[in-house]
């Protein structure tokens, strides 16, 4: 058949794309054409993929609850956020400022009028006012204009003068002390060594200022020289320090700090000089009102310069966590292990050359970082009810002393892709992780980093059936002791997750055995991983036989007494090329049984007995044993 | 008698706090699970939830019928598409997440494969894998794209009534919807 629909025309018939006649064309072709049916099959196919994603989702109750509180409330009336589009501000504040302008010159022209009207000498008035100095030039000047009108003008032009004169002096005096009232010099007469000189003469008002006038009053944190993170992995919690130079006026500084789209709790933070810090005085942080994610430091100075601050607070979104790489041996004996640290930041703030430490441990928070950070003003506790992550805090790991540093085996190829060392060393309830040197970490980024490799590690491959715990399949462990006899246990090992690989021939290809997440493993602490279902080992018990006796009755002739005797057999298939250990572990659902069997076996606990098996590859196992057990007053005769 | 939509957003005007609550609860689920696919991020999605709702609220009365569903997703499209475009400069942050840059999906494979020991993990690994896919082939679509096809496909919705929806003709709403198919042609894994 000629003319094939092509792909276009296909997804439009597959998806009702096309207009009504050429859907009708299409379907009039494809009941004809069977390369054109198996190619629409084919897309049908691959667009099936989309189903993936189908899956439902369901809304909190608490989601629900926190809707319907919003809506009890009544309607806002929209109002114009004029912080929000800075433009409008802006305009609005040019308009002012040219109202302002006009209206206090004509004001000047007017008053000025006046005073001409009623002063016969205007020139005395100007000298008086300028202390003689524009007055005498001006008054002295060979190009004397006619009388009336050439006061007039002068008096006008000096007051303008005058004024911008006074315009610039405020903003001289602004900028080096808030309260000291202006000056009235010439701010182009003035040095900045006079200014320094001046402002150390000046006495510091006793009185703080209520509040900047001004942006121009303020000083905003410059960029930091070093900053210092330690992250805590138990809870959404890393603590910050940086270093900045302030430059500071003597007088009252205002300092002012924003931290609009970051995870910063700002009820934490902390600002301490390093130097001079006798002659400064950090008096109080102020939250403006109607001014979000902004805050002001009113500091005292009793010098003027520069001088160095430790900003400490508390962040979200700074994240780490261990990772760990196990890659068994062909015979899965002995495995290579490689352990990770993933630092993420997702704090909205970069951090250059941040000196990072780790800490493994619990901490208690009141309130989450997070929840604080988005808190529209900085004052009064989140809202409760509202935590999303309920894992939180549930990582608590045990935590022991000491102190180890654990030394890497590579070749470095150069000094700047060399790795980092971590050094790890215990600080009373919790472990610290300090990694070398400094580290970027730039928002959004994550960053991984070695923390450990050990080869040869001795591992001990285990299966595991028990029906009470995993229904009717083998699960299949590693087990290793976290010591010096597997390589290990120069550190505790944190919780995260491991992947386990294993050579799957000799050209070793690698192939995924499972993964699982581990606790905190102390020194010395044996761990067993679990891998998830055994594929490749099959576990079939069958009930043989069942029957009661040993019947007790009771003076009305009721039973009283019995036992039940089951015959069971559990046939065991392993299907690997290797020998395996498992232990098949029964329950009998009472504490009153005995045990019959060839195999033997231990009383794992007073309902359990376990077995422990070695099984040759590609072969089968037959398990058998009979239970008895004793039930009403039968259970008196075991115990005696 | 089950209340029409009309008159649970009549009742809620007239201040009958059960009703809004009722509304919820009806398109809820799949208003949700618009936001999910448009944001790419249960968090993010249930922020821009709470600001659909909350519209809805405030709009209440400028609703004139028939169509409330259509409305309300005419609402959350709007909300989404300003939160993407914010969501650029404020990103949220899940701590359900956990970043792993070198294999961001090597912590779903493991959980999914010990959540769930009903089939093959290799099975459960590759479909984690393949749904990945998807969900970054949809994020990749242009905004107007994907809101188009998430609401024609995973929301079943006419494409008259997403025309309604987008405030566009029914012919951009096709064209939009070709486009992003045959984006996806091409990306979307073979299962």
């Amino acid at each position: 058949m000629e003319n094939h629909l092509t792909e276009n025309e296909l997804i439009e018939y597959r998806f009702g794309l096309s207009s009504q006649e050429q859907q009708s064309i299409s379907s009039a072709h494809l009941a004809g054409c069977a390369e054109c049916r198996e190619r629409l099959e084919k897309l049908k196919k691959k667009f099936a993929a989309l189903d993936l994603l189908r899956e439902d989702e369901h809304v909190s109750e608490e989601l629900i609850s926190q809707i319907t509180a919003q809506a009890r409330q009544p309607a806002r009336v929209k109002v114009v956020q004029f912080y929000k589009s800075p433009w409008i501000g802006a305009v609005a504040a040019v308009l002012v400022a040219c109202f302002v302008l006009l209206m206090s010159n004509l004001n000047t022209d007017k008053s000025n009028q006046r005073q001409f009207a009623r002063d016969s000498k205007p020139e005395g008035r100007i000298v008086s006012k300028e202390s003689g100095v524009k007055g005498q030039v001006q008054a002295d000047s060979p190009t004397r204009m006619p009388a009336q009108d050439t006061n007039s003008k002068m008096e006008m032009a000096t007051t303008t003068e005058t004024a911008q004169e006074e315009a610039t002096t405020r903003i001289v005096a602004k900028e080096t002390s808030d309260l000291i009232a202006p000056t009235k010099v010439r701010a182009h007469d003035v040095t900045p060594a006079e200014i320094a000189a001046a402002d150390a003469s000046k006495p510091i008002p006793e009185q703080p200022p209520f509040a900047p006038a001004s942006a121009i009053e303020l000083v905003t944190l410059p960029r930091r020289d070093n900053v210092q993170l330690t992250i805590y992995n138990s809870a959404d919690l890393t603590l910050v320090r940086e270093r900045r130079n302030l430059t500071l006026k003597k007088g009252w500084n205002w300092l002012q700090f924003m931290w609009a789209n970051t995870l910063i709790d700002p009820t934490s933070l902390s600002l301490e000089p390093l130097e001079q810090a006798g002659k400064i005085d950090i008096q109080q942080l102020v939250f403006p009102a109607r001014l979000r994610e902004l805050g002001r430091w009113l500091i005292r100075s009793e010098i003027s310069g520069q001088v160095p601050f430790e900003i400490t607070y508390f962040t979200s979104g700074l994240s780490w966590r261990a990772f760990y790489m196990g890659t068994l041996s062909q015979d899965e004996k002995t495995m290579k292990m490689q352990g990770y640290v993933r630092i993420g930041n997702n704090s909205g703030e970069d951090y250059d050359n941040a000196q990072t430490r780790l800490i493994v441990g619990q901490v208690h928070i009141l309130d989450e970082i997070a929840q604080l950070a988005k808190r529209q003003y900085p004052y009064d506790r989140p809202a409760l009810g509202i935590e999303r992550d309920e894992r939180l805090g549930e990582r608590a790991a045990e935590i022991t002393n000491g102190a180890v540093t654990l030394n890497y085996i590579w070749a470095a190829q150069s000094l700047e892709l060399s790795r980092k060392d971590i050094k790890k060393e215990g600080l009373s309830e919790y472990f610290l992780y300090t990694i070398e040197g400094t580290e970027t970490i730039l928002n959004d980024w994550g960053k991984r980093l070695l923390s450990f490799e050990a080869e040869d590690i001795a591992v001990e491959s285990l299966y595991k059936y028990d029906e009470e715990r995993w229904g009717n399949q083998a699960i299949r462990f590693v087990k290793f002791t976290n010591d010096d006899k597997h390589n290990l246990g120069q550190t505790p090992i944190p919780n995260g997750d491991v992947k386990i690989y294993s050579h799957a021939d000799e050209q070793s290809y690698m192939s995924y055995v499972g993964g699982t997440d581990i606790k905190y493993i102390p020194v010395d602490e044996e761990v067993e991983l679990d891998l998830g279902p055994a594929r490749l080992v099959e576990i079939a018990p069958k009930l043989m036989d069942f029957k009661t006796e040993n019947y007790i009755f009771d003076n009305r002739a009721n039973v009283s007494g019995w036992d039940e005797i089951r015959v069971w057999k559990i046939e065991i298939t392993n299907t690997r090329t290797l020998p395996i250990q498992i232990e098949i572990t029964r329950g009998f659902g009472t504490a009153y049984w005995t045990l019959q069997s060839e195999t033997t076996y231990e009383k794992y606990d007073a309902t359990n007995a376990r077995f422990k098996l070695e099984i040759e590859p590609r072969s089968k196992h037959t398990l058998e044993y009979t239970v008895r057990t004793y039930h009403g007053t039968r259970e008196e005769s075991l115990t005696q | 008698m089950e209340n029409t939509d009309k008159s649970l957003i009549d009742a809620h005007r007239r201040g009958d706090p059960v009703a809004f609550g009722e509304l919820v609860r009806r398109y809820g689920d799949s208003v949700l699970g618009y936001l999910i696919r448009m944001s790419g991020n249960r968090e993010q999605a249930e922020d821009l939830f709470q600001e659909t709702f909350k519209r809805v609220h405030e709009k209440a009365h400028t609703f004139h019928g028939p169509q409330f569903k259509g409305w309300l997703f005419k609402i959350a499209t709007r909300v989404t598409l300003d939160g993407i475009r914010r969501g650029k400069r404020i990103k949220a942050v899940s701590l359900n997440q956990h970043l792993d840059c070198d294999n961001p999906n090597g912590e779903q494979l493991a959980t999914v494969a010990l959540a769930d020991n009903s089939c093959n993990p290799s099975e459960q690994a590759l479909k984690v894998e393949q749904t990945e896919q998807v969900r970054r082939a949809i994020e990749l679509l242009p905004a107007r794209q994907r809101a188009t096809l998430i609401l024609a496909y995973y929301q079943q919705l006419s494409y008259p009534d997403v025309a309604e929806v987008l405030g566009c003709s029914v012919g951009t709403v096709k064209t939009q919807m070709f486009r992003a198919l045959k984006t996806l042609a091409h990306k979307l894994p073979e299962i």
